[in-house]
């Protein structure tokens, strides 16, 4: 007979390193149509950290995504960074890049002052324009600008800059101390379904609620999620290295370690959480690897919502389901059926 | 229709076919399909503000057409195919390597061991890493020797011809077993358990001296491959300036090339990485694997190497998910707040500590949940076995702890009679909540993202 049950996971999780430093420095350059070249020394790792980058930079200079080309990785052209690890790309990386977006920013600011008869700090980038706080109808094109700043001025606007979170030493004895700048917090429900004659379980779905700070980009934060709940649904019922006793691997292969297929996935509804965080850029903070965090924490306590046991030893294979529910009838035989 | 077939008929001119064959060709990059674009809103990446925006992804097309180019994909004239082989016995002292055999292959044009690498140790922590193991093994997966032959194929062919002899020597697997004062020690004269963390906050005993009820549970998780579809690759080439350049799937390249430079004894302005397009990551790419191996091949050689590992070595020599044994007790109120709380946490870490400390540091600061506890006492250890590494991967020991705060917490609320919803919405940290290393807490949202969660699933309204 096949049972249904539904299990929250709830968590919380660390942007970048634990006090160790991690900085990220970063350069714009604003070309003289207005539009940028950012450089960066992350590296993109499948998760689409440079679009989010690229956002950023777009965002502080009051230009689109599309007119930034982000150049990345490559030691001898990029500026030094801590590198995809930690969840701290967008957050880390992300605010050198604006304060870097700031500084080229300023340099328009300075030129476009005397083109539109105000001081700098009368003026704001938006649309790709440069413009009057306040009275936009006085404004000028950010790659007239931009030319301007370049082949008249003399001051072509390029920024550099870099971050690092700030973090106070953790004591040795009592662990106490700043360790991250800024934490992020989730909550994943997980509604499954246990067969109690083969202790096969299903994930049916999955409803994740995710604080990343400001969504930069909200979907690649549902496909992060996405992401992370695949790999959560391998930790919790099929994923694991095996060793025979000399202690050489038994399942070095994807025949024999079983992972997640897209058939094995649930029906996923993400949800981002409103948030604001005002040390990240533009309120961001980060979302990688918060997303495989509560997920086998859901699923097994789904699976002893629907059967009435525990396993509390990863992975919940049908063989352990199976075996802890026979445990359970044993110890309660006069319960036809678990739970 | 007519026309046509007369054509065929008086048999194809040399434009024809030319014509024939330019129709069947595919252009080896697809031009973007051409819309009426005046008449659709701007894309999203084209329009402003930018942040909010779902963009898509400027490398978007290539991967979506299957030609985006990843170290597989790319090659060099004259390049060299490199293996390692992997010693295949978890501890053993190296008594001897041959590989005059596979020097003398057709094709194999260079062979390379442990004590021809300068610095033959790396690690972000602690360097007890052996680029190539030389005197000791230490879990089965150490490579031994590296060949850079013509082929791979050759390459392969040749890691059966070097001969090693070893010397077993006692091994232990189990980290329980590890941390026992008389087990054999993995990196001697070091102790297993090299890492130990600890978090105080309030006075636990105290706290279970004063709470209700008092809830035990040990729980454990397992050791897990991040399997990225593309596996760890690069290649190398040492250039006649003496500098070296190194494509490579390292996630972390300013780390990368610091390692590269002390491994290889040479200043880092003379070493150049190049990230290439990695096929995902997920914290198994943080660290150099191969690419000193492949610099000095190249540098032996004159030649380009590249090396590729196979989906085996991806699970066996690359790092992996840490295997926990956790034990929680925690003292409760009848009405569910949580008192005191001990944690006692033990990471198998494998035969090198790699990123181990950091998530022993992790795990330690978030086990005990989202949650107000004013009573807390943490205490972690981490320790070598003479197995696969475990280091960096998606969460750094946080779904280890989550699934045993989470597992722990509905116990308890279920021995309560408490919703589990109910029980976190009264223990969840607010804003301003102290954290266990005393942090003030900001733009925290855990009850919001409790609520969220629960309206979107039904929580209230789900029936089994």
């Amino acid at each position: 007979m096949k049972h249904r049950g539904k299990g929250i996971g709830c968590m919380w999780y660390p942007i970048g390193f634990t006090v160790a430093a991690n900085p990220s420095a970063a350069t714009v350059k604003v070309n003289e149509d207005g539009t940028a070249t950012l450089l960066t020394g992350t590296v993109e790792t499948g998760q689409g950290s440079l679009t989010v980058l690229g956002q950023i930079a777009a965002e502080e200079l009051g230009i689109s995504t599309e007119d930034v080309h982000v150049v990345s990785a490559d030691t001898d052209a990029t500026p030094m960074d801590t590198g995809a690890i930690a969840s701290r790309t967008t957050y880390v990386t992300g605010n050198a890049i604006q304060l870097a977006a700031e500084r080229a920013k300023n340099i328009l600011f300075e030129v476009a002052a005397p083109m539109l008869g105000v001081r700098p700090d009368q003026l704001e980038a938006r649309d790709r324009k440069i413009q009057v706080k306040g009275y936009p109808q006085s404004a000028l094109p950010v790659g007239e600008v931009a030319n301007h700043a370049q082949n008249g001025a003399g001051t072509p606007a390029i920024g550099s800059a870099s971050y690092n979170p700030p973090t106070v030493a953790m004591d040795p004895e009592t662990g106490q101390g700043k360790p991250f700048s800024t934490y992020v917090y989730a909550t994943q429900i997980a509604e499954v379904e246990v067969d109690d004659e083969t202790g096969e379980v299903q994930v049916i779905r999955i409803a994740a609620a995710h604080d990343c700070g400001t969504a930069i980009n909200p979907m690649l934060v549902e496909g992060q999620v996405q992401g992370g709940i695949s790999m959560g649904v391998g930790m919790a019922l099929e994923e694991e290295m095996l060793f025979d006793d000399q202690g050489r691997q038994i399942n070095p292969n994807l025949t024999n370690y079983i992972m997640p297929t897209s058939l094995d996935m649930p029906h996923i509804d993400v949800d981002i959480v409103e948030n604001f965080d005002p040390t990240g850029p533009f309120g961001a903070k980060g979302v990688g690897e918060p997303t495989a965090v509560a997920t086998s924490a859901a699923i097994l306590n789904a699976v002893y919502d629907a059967v009435g046991v525990r396993v509390p030893n990863l992975p919940a294979t049908s063989e352990k389901v199976l075996a802890a529910i026979k445990a359970k009838r044993n110890a309660d035989p006069k319960r036809v059926s678990a739970s | 229709m007519d026309e046509k077939v007369k054509v065929a008929d008086r048999g194809k001119t040399l434009e024809d076919l030319k014509q024939t064959d330019a129709d069947l060709r595919l252009p080896s990059v697809v031009e973007p399909a051409h819309f009426p674009i005046e008449t659709l809103a701007p894309e999203a990446r084209q329009q402003t503000p930018a942040v909010g925006q779902r963009a898509t992804r400027p490398d978007g097309r290539l991967h979506g057409l299957g030609q985006t180019k990843y170290i597989d994909d790319i090659t060099f004239p004259n390049m060299l195919h490199a293996k390692i082989k992997r010693a295949g016995i978890a501890a053993a002292l190296i008594k001897s390597i041959d590989t005059s055999e596979a020097e003398k292959m057709p094709g194999v044009m260079a062979v390379l061991t442990g004590n021809e690498i300068p610095v033959n140790s790396f690690g972000p922590s602690y360097q007890d890493q052996p680029v190539l193991a030389y005197e000791r093994v230490f879990h089965a997966g150490d490579g031994v020797a590296a060949v850079a032959a013509l082929t791979e194929q050759i390459a392969v062919e040749a890691l059966d011809k070097i001969k090693v002899e070893y010397e077993p020597i006692e091994a232990v697997f189990d980290p329980m077993l590890a941390m026992q004062e008389d087990a054999p020690k993995v990196h001697p004269p070091h102790d297993n358990v090299y890492a130990t963390k600890a978090i105080k906050k309030g006075d636990v005993e105290k706290g279970f001296a004063e709470a209700d009820k008092i809830f035990e549970g040990r729980f454990s998780t397992q050791m897990i491959e991040h399997v990225p579809l593309e596996p760890h690759a690069s290649i190398a080439e040492w250039d006649g300036n003496g500098r070296v350049t190194l494509w490579s799937s390292l996630g972390r390249i300013t780390l990368g090339r610091a390692d590269i430079s002390r491994t290889l004894n040479m200043p880092i302005n003379k070493i150049r990485i190049v990230g290439t397009v990695v096929g995902g990551n997920f914290g198994g790419k943080n660290e150099i694997t191969t690419e000193p191996v492949l610099a000095l091949l190249s540098k032996k050689t004159g030649r380009p190497v590249k090396m590729i590992y196979s989906r085996e070595e991806e699970f066996i020599a690359s790092t992996t998910r840490h295997p926990f044994i956790m034990d929680y007790k925690t003292g409760v109120m009848n009405d569910g707040r949580i008192v005191a709380r001990k944690v006692r946490l033990v990471l198998d870490g494998g035969a090198y500590c790699s990123w181990s400390e950091t998530t022993l540091g992790k795990a330690c600061i978030l086990s005990a949940g989202p949650y107000n506890i004013d009573n807390l006492h943490v205490e972690a250890f981490c320790t070598y076995t003479n197995k696969t590494m475990a280091g960096a991967m998606r969460g750094f020991g946080a779904p280890q702890v989550c699934f045993a705060y989470e597992s722990h917490m509905d116990d308890i609320a279920h021995d309560l009679g408490i919703d589990p919803l109910e029980i976190r919405m009264l223990n969840a940290f607010e804003e301003g909540s102290l954290s266990p290393t005393g942090q003030v807490l900001q733009s925290v949202v855990v009850k919001e993202s409790l609520q969220t969660a629960a309206e979107r699933f039904g929580w209230k309204e789900f029936s089994k």
